[in-house]
């Protein structure tokens, strides 16, 4: 269990920045979630803490040493690879055992921890199996076992349930979650599920184009979104963002007059970025205290507890949601509330937010 | 309640329009563009190969207008000559020795060519090293005489830096004639194994040796554990291609010590050219050109099963 301090970390390829100055804090046995789009440098500071990639500025401390120097088995760490990369040749046993054979550990030591780990992954009659005769799920454990017998201080995984099919990664993801509970070690966990992030993070760092976007605990990132990237980028259905113009009373959402009281600072005449989540459209009669407006339904989608209602305002689309059992049909008019006190206004410029 | 009216389907235009280019022709069609290249293989390959075994079951054949049919005397005579065996026991100490060579100087280029240097100088260095390869075996058999004469430029070098008194005749001392030859042979064969095995290399997943290194493991750790164990297949695969093709290697023997000093280094192969052309005896020539192909046979046997269960 170890503190990590991630300071002003660059990384240049070539000429190309990829990531411009990361600071990340880690609490020692804190989960820890990158997230964000394709591209925008989580693996790449993963693999620099791994000790994978070479560090271009900036300084990557695990415990109380600066690690800059060290080579990736010096660092304390395990790694659990997207693609598993479980060595094909070797046994289940084998694989697990190869690091604790490489620092020269009593070969019987060696099995206690390789079986003691295989009981708790419930790998114990695979033991003797190539990786190429283990499905999907199971490689993925052979994987984590395999990180687990080190014992490490710090756990890195990057996307480990991304090739899974999604109940498996349900499960997985419960499992991991659990032993972090049980194991707590410190977790630096990359991936670009969101739902995955918010379930296992105790903290989330959302990243853009090599930059840290916002971080901070699941409900601050999700209720409190510092830019509307990051409110675009957590909760699915993805927040309703709408350039608005600010009126007297309120928006102008589309042709539609919203009444509203809006954040000091704003005037009519100024355009805003107005975000509003889908569960904060309801039916008016669904939402009593909410500013009512009514809007031509286009698209309805079931999910079964719930309906996610498509709406049109002018020339933008806004995603609502009912009951599944609500009856609704495409092509009419709808009553809806906005409930406006958990909406949301950023700069049209800048994407910052206007509190 | 009107109906609309329902739409008749419209047939897909394309496949109305598209006219039939398939010739009408039987399913035989792909065998006759095969038969010249089978005719010409035949030809080529057959012939010969029915007319070396006719002849190893002859006696004065060429030479005499009528031979007469022996049976398999001549496999009892070759077989009961030993100077047969002295070659049979030098083809393999050639054979295993080049295949040895090759693989360890190989697969140690490979690696290290496939070092993370700069892209240029990588270049240059995979293609000065594979320059041994492209030679004719006349110029690498020159080359290497020049080097290994007694007044050569090796003697010299090993003089100059006192290691020898007087010169060595690597190539004419029955002593070192097999290891001046396993040395050429080596220098020689080498590129084709780090070629496979360089390409080999570029299919190992990335992500195995970055998992070794947080595993712990060192450079001959992944070597062993990762490189080895993913490239068995290839390196056994081009292994026995290339104890195929040393085993009945000619060329290279023959234009640097022509099976001598002495038999030193005869091999089945300068011994099937010496009786052929230098004894006239060509019903025992082709008798030991028949044991080799028994032998290369069963090792493209070997190779083929290996093939075949790596597809
Ligand atoms: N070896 C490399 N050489 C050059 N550029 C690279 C290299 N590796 C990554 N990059 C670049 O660095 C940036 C960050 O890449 P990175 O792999 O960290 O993204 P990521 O956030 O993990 O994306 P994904 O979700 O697709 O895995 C990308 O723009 C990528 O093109
Ligand atoms: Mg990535």
């Amino acid at each position: 269990m170890s503190r990590i301090e991630i300071s002003n970390l660059v990384k240049m390829y070539g000429s190309h920045k990829a990531l411009h100055g990361i600071d990340i804090s880690i609490q020692p046995g804190e989960f820890c979630v990158l997230v964000g789009p394709s591209g925008c440098g989580k693996s790449t500071t993963l693999r620099m803490v791994a000790g994978l990639e070479t560090i271009s500025g900036g300084e990557i401390a695990i415990g109380d040493r600066v690690v800059n120097g060290l080579r990736p088995k010096e660092r304390g760490i395990a790694m659990v690879f997207q693609n598993y990369a479980l060595y094909p040749a070797k046994t289940v046993r084998g694989n697990m055992a190869f690091s604790l054979k490489l620092s020269k550990m009593p070969k019987a030591e060696i099995d206690r921890r390789v079986n003691e780990v295989a009981e708790i992954l419930e790998l114990t009659p695979l033991l003797d199996r190539k990786p190429a005769a283990l499905s999907g799920g199971q490689r993925q454990r052979v994987a984590m076992g395999r990180a687990i017998v080190r014992d490490p201080e710090v756990f890195l995984f990057d996307e480990p349930l991304s090739n899974l099919d999604a109940k498996l990664r349900g499960q997985m993801r419960a499992e991991i979650k659990r032993l972090h509970q049980r194991l707590e070690n410190t977790i630096i966990y990359v991936t670009h599920d969101q739902v995955e992030a918010m379930t296992l993070a105790d903290r989330i760092v959302i990243m853009r184009d090599g930059r840290i976007e916002q971080q901070g605990t699941p409900d601050a990132v999700f209720h409190d979104p510092d830019t509307v990237f990051v409110a675009g980028f957590m909760g699915s259905p993805p927040m309703n963002l709408v350039d608005c113009m600010v009126t007297p009373g309120g928006l102008r959402l589309g042709g539609t007059e919203l009444a509203c009281t809006l954040p000091e600072g704003l005037r009519a005449g100024d355009r805003v970025t107005f975000g509003i989540r889908p569960d904060d459209i309801r039916p008016a009669a669904d939402l009593p205290g909410g500013v009512p407006v009514t809007l031509p339904v286009d698209l309805i989608e079931q999910l079964g507890t719930e309906k996610l209602v498509h709406f049109r305002a002018g020339p933008h689309e806004l995603i609502g949601k009912t009951g599944g059992r609500v009856d609704l049909a495409e092509g009419t008019e709808q009553r809806l509330a906005f409930d406006m006190a958990h909406a949301f206004f950023f700069d049209a410029e800048t994407g910052q937010r206007i509190r | 309640m009107p109906t609309a009216p329902v739409p008749t389907p419209t047939p897909d235009k394309e496949d109305a329009v598209t006219p039939s280019f398939r010739l009408p022709t039987a399913a035989g069609t792909p065998y006759l563009f095969l038969l010249p290249g089978l005719v010409i293989l035949g030809a080529l390959l057959s012939v010969p190969l029915y007319k070396v075994v006719e002849y190893s079951l002859y006696d004065n054949v060429i030479v005499e207008r009528n031979p007469t049919f022996v049976g398999l005397d001549n496999y009892r005579d070759i077989l009961g000559d030993p100077g047969y065996w002295s070659a049979g026991f030098n083809t393999i100490v050639f054979t295993v020795g080049s295949v040895i060579g090759h693989m360890i100087v190989g697969i140690g280029l490979a690696l290290l060519v496939n070092a993370d240097i700069h892209p240029r100088a990588r270049t240059f260095f995979r293609s000065m090293l594979v320059l041994p390869w492209i030679f004719t075996a006349v110029v690498v058999a020159l080359n290497w005489q020049l080097l290994l004469n007694p007044f050569g430029l090796l003697n010299y070098v090993l003089d100059w830096l006192g290691l020898i008194t007087e010169p060595l005749d690597w190539l004419g001392n029955p002593d070192l004639a097999m290891w001046s030859l396993l040395v050429i042979s080596t220098w020689r064969g080498y590129p084709f194994i780090m070629v496979s095995f360089l390409s080999g290399l570029q299919t190992v997943p990335k992500e195995l040796y970055e998992a070794a290194e947080i595993d712990g493991a060192g450079f001959w750790h992944k070597f062993w554990h990762v490189t080895l164990p993913q490239l068995k297949p290839v390196i056994f695969g081009v292994a026995l291609l290339d104890l195929i093709w040393t085993f009945q290697l000619f060329p290279l023997v023959w234009l640097t010590t022509g099976g001598g000093p002495g038999r030193a280094t005869e091999v089945l192969s300068t011994l099937t050219f010496r009786l052929a052309f230098v004894d006239f005896e060509f019903a025992r020539a082709a008798t030991v050109a028949v044991s080799i192909l028994i032998i290369s046979a069963a090792f493209t046997v070997l190779y083929l099963r290996n093939e075949a269960r790596r597809l």
